[in-house]
């Protein structure tokens, strides 16, 4: 193994952090479905770091089966922004709490 | 391949394929009920017919013991349940209707394969796809305002917390090279003293404090609960939560007790989830916010029990499942016939309701005493094993701080059977029209929720045992 997994497990955990920051810092419904993204590619990463270490595949078999859902959750989460979008006219998660920036 | 032990599943997939065709025929609410009544009907039947059924499914990733057949019983009704008192359902559209039944459906299919799930990969599948369910469900109520903040919050905070567990399931398989559940409960004694093993379950453990709306993650809780449509915030608070507490169930027993940083970080989110949801309720003046409040506190309670770790604690556990399902579902069913024109409801909107109907202020009265555990409901009886369970484990200052706990939600579910019961109905409020059966349906949950109070020892006897198949 080149990699040692130690490195892969910080690889991963900086994703994650990065990814929860980028959740809890924007204020942009897209961004903050971006940073959602990260976080599970995060803990892909890992799975797959840890599949390498222990020479086994049911960790890539989960890395498959979070890419799929991974896609499952931007379509939701895309729909649904649209949906406030139609509803609000804005993705402005602060706008949208707070009655803020109404159109009408 | 034995598809006859899936058929509880199967069931509720085939529901659900109904109604996807259903949403593309022409728009009738009164044939969706019935449809989704009869249905779901079956699908009761099943589960019960095939309680005792054992298995194993899918290369061992699927096991279907005493355990999850009691589970899966009390999912089945607790939609069940819910169908019947969507008869008006008119805090969502008409048109949306048939999706509402779908995703209502997969919803519980997915938290079916959720308590059956021993491998992380259908753990994980099973969590995502209940809660996307939801997601949409919360998205469905009918008026801009409503559903829209509180479903976007509870998109993002519900997101964020999966992947968090996700991740913490990585831990654990990166640390143990295990990934069923079954070589999990072998290894994790041994290793439970190598931080990432800690790490790992208590990230993991995140995903399903967020589903059962345990401090910090119960931001969500009331903002949903008040944002849903009646039907829906009913499911979250019963089916959705029997759920997660036999999930919970499965992830303590992987400790095998020998953690101690474990329990006690178990024990400090209980209590602090109890004192946060039960001093908040005080404050409420909407219904539905002070029930998620409720439901905040009583998942304190259950992590008592769960984090006992012991045969009598998971006994307890369950059957504070099924009580969690009975009395809130009776509060759901006096609040979807109160506003039946699916607004929210204030407090004193009941006020009189004795009067203008006596069966419902009734079951109200006996589900919020049931809440506060008073004897002779239901209520006293979960709280008496919860608290047994954590005597005999020696955690004294926990259940001390349990009973304040009980003391000062007395306070508030007494407000609301006072506005019930000692306030005179305001002008030109006459008498309450509720939807055909409701009475039959409200009698019966009164009527169950006392005699299992009184005599529960059939019930539990089951109960006991599928404590014992957890293992």
């Amino acid at each position: 193994m080149i990699v040692p997994y130690s490195q892969v497990l910080v690889l991963a955990g900086l994703l994650f952090l990065m990814g929860m920051f980028c959740l809890l810092s924007r204020r942009n419904l897209i961004m903050m479905v971006l940073g959602l993204e990260i976080m599970l590619n995060a803990s892909a990463v890992a799975f797959v770091g840890a599949a390498l270490r222990w020479q086994h595949l049911d960790g890539q078999a989960v890395a498959i089966f979070i890419i799929a859902v991974a896609a499952a959750e931007v379509s939701i989460g895309l729909g649904l922004i649209v949906w406030i979008y139609r509803r609000t006219g804005t993705v402005d998660a602060g706008c949208i709490e707070s009655d803020a920036c109404r159109i009408d | 391949m034995n598809w006859m032990i899936f058929s509880p599943e199967i069931c509720c997939l085939a529901t659900a394929l109904v109604f996807l065709f259903l949403s593309m025929a022409p728009v009738d609410s009164r044939r969706d009920y019935i449809v989704a009544i009869a249905l779901t009907g079956v699908a009761v039947c099943a589960s019960l017919a095939g309680i005792h059924a054992q298995g194993e499914l899918f290369h061992g990733t699927y096991r279907i013991d005493l355990f999850s057949q009691v589970f899966k019983s009390m999912l089945l009704m607790g939609l069940f349940l819910v169908v019947v008192i969507s008869s008006g359902l008119n805090g969502i559209e008409r048109r949306y209707h048939p999706e509402f039944y779908m995703l209502l459906t997969i919803c519980t299919l997915a938290l079916m394969m959720l308590v059956s799930a021993v491998h992380i990969l259908t753990l994980y599948v099973a969590l995502e796809l209940s809660s996307y369910s939801l997601y949409i469900l919360v998205f469905l109520r009918k008026g801009r305002d409503q559903g829209t903040s509180s479903g976007m919050k509870f998109f993002l905070i519900g997101a964020s917390a999966s992947a968090t567990m996700l991740f913490g399931l990585a831990l654990l398989y990166g640390a143990t090279n295990a990934a069923y559940f079954r070589v999990l409960i072998e290894v994790i004694p041994g290793v439970i003293h190598q931080p990432e093993v800690i790490l790992g379950l208590a990230l993991a453990l995140c995903g399903f404090f967020f589903k059962m709306a345990v401090f910090p993650f119960h931001f969500w809780a009331p903002d949903v609960y008040e944002g849903a449509a009646h039907q829906v915030a009913a499911y979250i608070s019963t089916a959705s939560k029997v759920a997660v507490i036999a999930v919970l169930l499965r992830m303590a027993a992987l400790t095998g007790g020998a953690s101690t940083h474990l329990v006690h970080f178990l024990a400090i989110l209980a209590i602090i989830s109890m004192t946060v949801g039960n001093l908040t309720a005080i404050a409420q003046k909407d219904l539905k916010r002070l029930l998620a409040f409720s439901s905040i506190a009583h998942a304190g309670y259950v992590l008592v029990g769960i984090l006992c770790i012991s045969p009598q604690g998971n006994t307890s556990a369950i059957f504070y499942a099924l009580t969690v399902l009975l009395l809130k579902f009776t509060c759901f069913l006096v609040v979807v016939q109160v506003a039946f024109d699916g607004e929210n409801i204030e407090i004193d909107r009941l006020a009189g309701l004795h009067r203008r109907s006596p069966i419902m202020a009734l079951a109200l009265m006996t589900a919020l005493f049931g809440l506060a555990g008073i004897p002779p409901t239901i209520g006293f009886t979960g709280k008496l094993l919860i608290f047994t369970a954590a005597m005999e484990k020696g955690y004294f200052a926990l259940v001390l701080i349990a009973m304040f706990n009980v003391v000062i939600s007395l306070y508030y579910y007494l407000l609301v059977v006072r506005a019930a019961y000692l306030l005179e109905p305001a002008e030109g409020e006459g008498a309450l029209a509720p939807m055909p059966g409701a009475g039959i349906l409200a009698g019966t949950l009164v009527a169950a929720i006392v005699a299992i109070g009184i005599y529960p020892t059939p019930i539990l006897e089951l109960i006991r045992a599928a404590a014992m198949a957890l293992g």
